[in-house]
């Protein structure tokens, strides 16, 4: 008899089970299908049927303030109604972005970084060459979105980097010409060490501060970087036996000779802590620290500095100035429509271009969008603005080579500093990762 | 009669294990299934694509040195990793079945660590190692803490081993302990009336009899130190120089950073057949010095 009643119960329970998961698919097929009816209809922004827009973003450092942005957006168009989801850093957001689109459930906007990236996800992205904003865009801003043509992704801004540096321990170590050549910032190194400052914060426990940044200078520094890495890309270049990677070398070692200790160990948080406690003179690192660093202390005064790899002044004065993200849209979303409005409102209402500047703090990648007030960015924005406008800057790579190969160049560069690797063997793995990752 | 007790068994035998059985299908098999299928093709991940392209996944993996090296560290912390969290787990039920007053309280502490995620655990350690040993290495100057903890391949391969024996000793302490409470307190004693030291009868006694429970500890410890991968992912990413990156670490990264899925499953598979064989032939060796009290 008991044997029965729980044979009747576990019958019952497996039955109820199913019949959740079965009532659980027609909720979801019927979310979609409100969704493709707003869609079909509610084209125009505006009074319509209801749609939601999903976006799938990369960026933590804004992710409250853009949440602030779209409410702005959704109090104009009461019809449209946006859910955001942010993941941070590197393989994270593209693991997590594949799972989305392996399991149906794809964001209407998302981002990609151009170049290699674009080639990858290029048959989901929309074109977006008729878009309003494509004129508005600063011209290097469009490259890395652009294929035979045509634009398939809006950038969200322009970051820049260089040496960062305090200039108040620069005056307390008697400096008083910015280095502008390798052998001037060898002697201001030697100065700051000679007061007692240690002179570099080198985080290079981190893959990307090598891998992507300090890697990058001896490609920008190479006479048509485009067709260096083309060449390595299809296996005609070397690096081995290269002029400017040899040059570059002295300069990794000049931070090398005058860094912290353990630079392996220093991870991000620590060397942006070094440098704005005051503990270190410079760090090589970009405008997205500035918030970070006024948390610390707000009242710095810092510059930034180019990073030469030889003594010529003139070649060297420059700063490395790039689009580090790209909003793109889903070619099958039954939203692409709205999608595209919130876009090109993100870019050219006054309430989006507010944002940009005083919310996110970006160096907008637009013409139309001004930096009014020169405070809102801070030091190191304007800094790079400067050598912008002077046209005295040098393009971002990374993403221009076989995806993972960054990873790789970092994990290489750190077996270098520990002094597992000379300066040859190092290059030998450049060039095997080259080899290994080349796009078959 | 005989017809309906055989349907009833039947009935019963798909109530108790049917759902189970579709979970594990749809979990385990239906993805295991389609990774073999990918790893012969060229599947990015992304693409809507997939060609398909023979044994050339596998010729590829044959000579790509990042996944030997990274075989070579799994190997070595392998060994070192069953080893000492064995050890360590035993000792410390050896301690804790000890007539102790905070008995209780240690065996809760000494499994917490297990309830924590692996991830966690990693992170946390990371900011002990990086953090916590400078700034002890600065007040004491003992060599020991002032190595750039992380920072080397010899510190990056021992902070993994601290961490990983620190998260699984606790769960294996758990098992031996209840083997060591099952051991017949006669035997002992009887073997203590005739003169044998407690190491004899650690050596003689206790350890054969609990056989069964070092067949399983054996075996788990092998099965998550060849499978680890969240400890190191929190704690080196792999790093410094891919010197702690261990095979699933290689697959993942292969799979999602190269953008190379077919690949990734392709290592994967292989991956899937040596843990197997070697988990079944540690099974089958320690299965065969169990004892029956």
């Amino acid at each position: 008899m008991k044997k029965r009643l729980m044979l009747v119960l576990s019958l019952v329970l497996i039955v109820a089970m199913l019949a959740a998961c079965g009532s659980n698919n027609g909720n979801n097929a019927g979310g979609n299908n409100t969704q493709g009816a707003g869609g079909n209809t509610g084209a125009d922004a505006g009074a319509g049927e209801p749609v939601t827009i999903r976006i799938f973003q990369f960026k933590v450092e804004i992710a409250e303030a853009f949440s602030r942005l779209i409410k702005e957006y959704e109090a104009e168009h009461p019809n449209v109604k946006i859910e955001v989801e942010t993941v941070g850093g590197g393989a994270d957001y593209g693991a997590a972005l594949k799972a989305k689109f392996a399991s149906g459930d794809e964001p209407d906007i998302f981002n990609n970084g151009g170049f290699q990236e674009l080639n990858t996800w290029m048959e989901h992205l929309e074109d977006l060459s008729d878009q309003p904003w494509v004129a508005d865009a600063i011209e290097l801003s469009k490259e890395p979105m652009t294929k035979d043509g045509k634009i398939y992704g809006m950038p969200v801004n322009l970051e820049g980097y260089g040496f960062l540096y305090n200039k108040d321990l620069f005056a307390q170590a008697g400096i008083t010409e910015l280095p502008k050549t390798l052998s001037e910032l060898d002697a201001a190194a030697k100065k700051l060490q000679d007061a007692g400052i240690t002179p570099f914060s080198n985080g290079y426990g981190e893959w990307w501060v090598l891998g992507n940044h300090n890697f990058n200078v001896a490609i920008a520094q190479q006479d048509d970087p485009n067709a260096f890495v083309q060449s390595l890309n299809d296996g005609t270049g070397k690096i081995q036996g290269n002029e400017g990677f040899n040059k570059w070398v002295n300069l990794l070692d000049t931070t090398l000779k005058y860094g912290n200790n353990n630079p392996l160990t220093t991870d991000y948080n620590t060397q942006v802590t070094l440098f704005a406690s005051g503990q270190a003179a410079m760090m090589q690192q970009g405008n997205w620290t500035q918030v970070q660093i006024d948390g610390i202390n707000p009242d710095l005064n810092i510059g930034v500095l180019p990073m030469p790899i030889d003594d010529d002044a003139e070649k060297n004065d420059k700063l490395y100035v790039g689009v580090p993200n790209n909003w793109v849209v889903y070619n099958k979303s039954e939203v692409k429509e709205e999608a595209k409005a919130f876009l090109n409102w993100m870019v050219s209402s006054e309430v989006g271009k507010r944002f940009i500047v005083e919310e996110f703090k970006f160096i907008p990648a637009f013409k139309s969008i001004e930096v009014k007030d020169e405070e809102v960015l801070g030091d190191i924005a304007n800094d790079i603005i400067k050598y912008s406008q002077e046209g005295k800057v040098l393009s971002w790579n990374w993403f221009k080579y076989p995806e993972g190969v960054v990873q790789e160049i970092g994990s290489t560069m750190q077996a270098y500093i520990s002094g597992k690797q000379t300066k040859e063997q190092m290059f030998e793995s450049f060039d095997k990762s080259w080899e290994n990752l080349r796009q078959k | 009669m005989k017809k309906s007790t055989l349907s009833k068994d039947w009935i019963q035998q798909i109530v108790f294990t049917g759902p189970v059985t579709v979970a594990f299908a749809i979990i385990v098999i239906l993805p295991f299934v389609m990774g073999m299928y990918y790893s012969f093709t060229d599947w990015n991940g992304v693409s809507g694509t997939a060609n398909f392209i023979g044994f050339s996944n596998f010729t590829t993996v044959w000579n790509d040195e990042g996944f030997r090296d990274s075989f070579a560290f799994t190997a070595r912390f392998t060994v070192v990793a069953v080893v000492l969290t064995n050890l360590v787990g035993f000792l410390l039920a050896l301690l804790l079945t000890q007539p102790l007053k905070s008995r209780n309280a240690l065996r809760t502490m000494f499994f917490l660590p297990n309830v924590i995620g692996g991830l966690l655990l990693g992170f946390i350690w990371q900011f002990i190692f990086v953090r916590g040993f400078a700034a002890i290495g600065q007040v004491t100057n003992w060599s020991f803490f002032n190595l750039p903890w992380l920072g080397d391949a010899t510190t990056g391969f021992w902070g993994v081993i601290i961490v990983s024996v620190w998260h699984g000793a606790g769960y294996l302490m758990i098992i031996y302990i209840a083997a060591l409470i099952n051991v017949p307190k006669d035997l002992n004693e009887a073997a203590a009336i005739d003169g044998a030291t407690a190491f004899q009868r650690l050596r003689h006694i206790t350890v054969p009899l609990i056989m069964p429970a070092v067949t399983i500890s054996l075996f788990l410890a092998l099965s998550w130190s060849f499978k680890t991968f969240d400890v190191i992912l929190s704690l080196t990413k792999g790093g410094p120089y891919n010197s702690t990156q261990s095979v699933a670490l290689n697959i993942y990264y292969e799979a999602f950073q190269n953008n190379r899925m077919g690949l990734g499953t392709a290592k994967a598979f292989i991956f899937f057949l040596i843990v197997a064989t070697l988990t079944s032939l540690q099974v089958w060796f320690t299965k065969k010095r169990e004892v029956q009290a």
